[in-house]
């Protein structure tokens, strides 16, 4: 088991689909990049949502496996614990919640708060083998360097061909 | 002398900026994946294109549309599921696979029995040793993250009986650049670790040559319905670059701290020599 990497950490839930609910379920979460919900969840690096019909088989399979039910999938790369992140997800993306978890099967109805935590704590897959390019920065990190890497590039170009003082006149006011 | 080489470089740095789609990192020990990539690129299509994606091809849509077929299970949930794909985009995948420069892939497949015993050692040994195959990951600068796990029950929910033959591998990256490129350095620089995790699978026809890899895994990718990703407009390159920047900048300040406005110019211009490369 390795759900984290450095601080991060990779979280992954299956969850079964009630049976006539996944034309809606998935309907509504293609319209979820319209209004980016997981924006509110500031220590998500990365997120999805997807909508598993059936076990992929191969022909040279003995035996075909086949689920009884559609499977949503949420995938969430995040900073920091999973309980306190949970925590944050039953609160900031409730609205969305009803909607998405609450289509499925075992749910609690309220599908927010401490219940939906439950919920998602008992489906929770476990990963195998979890590598990430920069473990130890966070959201706000990479944001922020982001932008110094920008602001740099353009203070560069901005003072060439300032007097020495002046350039570091201009430096000590830009950083 | 050389001050108007510097202006012309550091010109050209700042056309850089708006050009960060870049898939390679020039710190970098392993072999470009751009450059791979580009190589194996020409040879599927010198080998007839077998890894084309995308409506052109018919390829991938084809295969699932074989899947499903084979596997019995052509539902109306998941003939649904395949026209809701969502738009093949100039980055060889989904639209819903797509925020920003951001891609995700999510693959399925079954593995055999051997794959019960030999992926918990290889995730086991991949978690905590320092491995040829993680080092040359972490290098491959077009992955933000990725993970493997292996799924052998589905959580009891009360719903019907899902009891399973075999375990299921269940991939997932979150990286940038475009989806033939992605999987052509994959073949490429990690040759023996596709081995290594998808060698146990059914199906799995070795990441060389890439054509047939290619449609192995159209064939077994699962669309997303949505994906996000907090910073989609930057790639793996600038994050590690700003990362390193940061790092350079700091020291820049601690050293340039006292010293004369001529000597505070000239290590300035010291600075932005040495990180040309990551702006």
């Amino acid at each position: 088991m390795s759900n984290t990497s450095g601080q991060a950490y990779a979280f992954l839930s299956m969850t079964p689909i009630k049976a006539g609910e996944d034309v809606r379920l998935r309907a509504y979460i293609e319209g979820l990049a319209r209004t980016r919900p997981f924006d509110r969840l500031r220590r998500t690096h990365f997120a999805r949502l997807v909508i598993l019909p059936d076990w992929v088989n191969d022909p040279s399979q003995p035996k075909a496996d086949h689920l009884t039910s559609q499977y949503l999938i949420f995938s969430a790369t995040f900073d920091g614990p999973r309980d306190s992140y949970l925590d944050e997800l039953g609160k900031r993306l409730a609205p969305e919640a009803k909607e998405i978890w609450g289509r499925c099967v075992g749910c609690p109805p309220s599908a927010r708060g401490a219940p939906l935590k439950r919920y998602l704590l008992h489906n929770q897959i476990d990963i195998g083998f979890f590598v990430a390019a920069y473990p130890d920065a966070t959201v706000e990190t990479v944001k922020r360097v982001l932008a110094q890497r920008k602001q740099l590039a353009d203070f560069a170009v901005r003072t060439q061909g300032l007097e020495a003082s002046e350039l570091r006149h201009a430096y000590q006011q830009e950083f | 002398m050389a001050e108007p080489e510097r202006i012309l470089v550091l010109t050209q740095v700042n056309g850089n900026e708006h050009d960060m789609a870049s898939t390679t990192r020039t710190t970098s020990a392993a072999r470009p994946p751009a450059a791979a990539a580009s190589a194996a690129a020409k040879r599927a299509k010198s080998a007839g294109g077998a890894g084309t994606r995308g409506r052109t091809s018919g390829t991938p849509r084809a295969a699932r549309r074989t899947r499903v077929s084979a596997s019995g299970h052509d539902s109306p949930a998941a003939k649904a599921a395949a026209r809701s794909d969502g738009a093949d985009t100039t980055l060889g995948t989904a639209s819903r696979n797509v925020d920003g420069k951001a891609i995700a892939i999510t693959v399925f497949s079954t593995v055999k029995w051997p794959g019960r015993v030999w992926l918990p050692a290889v995730f086991f040994v991949g978690s905590h040793i320092p491995t040829p195959f993680a080092r040359t990951l972490s290098r491959l600068s077009f992955i933000h993250f990725a993970r493997w796990t292996l799924v052998r029950e589905m959580p009891d929910n009360g719903q019907q009986d899902e009891s399973l033959h075999y375990p299921h591998l269940y991939f997932e990256s979150n990286f940038n650049g475009g989806w033939q490129e992605y999987i052509d350095a994959f073949s490429h620089i990690l040759t023996t670790g596709m081995k290594i995790f998808w060698g146990t699978s059914y199906g799995f026809p070795q990441p060389l040559p890439t054509g047939p890899f290619k449609v192995y895994i159209q064939r077994n990718e699962i669309p997303a319905s949505h994906f996000h990703s907090a910073y989609p407009q930057a790639t793996t390159t600038m994050i590690l670059s700003g990362l390193e920047l940061q790092e350079k900048l700091e020291r820049f300040d601690e050293v340039s701290a006292d010293l004369s406005d001529e000597a505070f110019a000239e290590c300035w211009r010291d600075l932005l020599t040495d990180v040309q490369g990551l702006l």
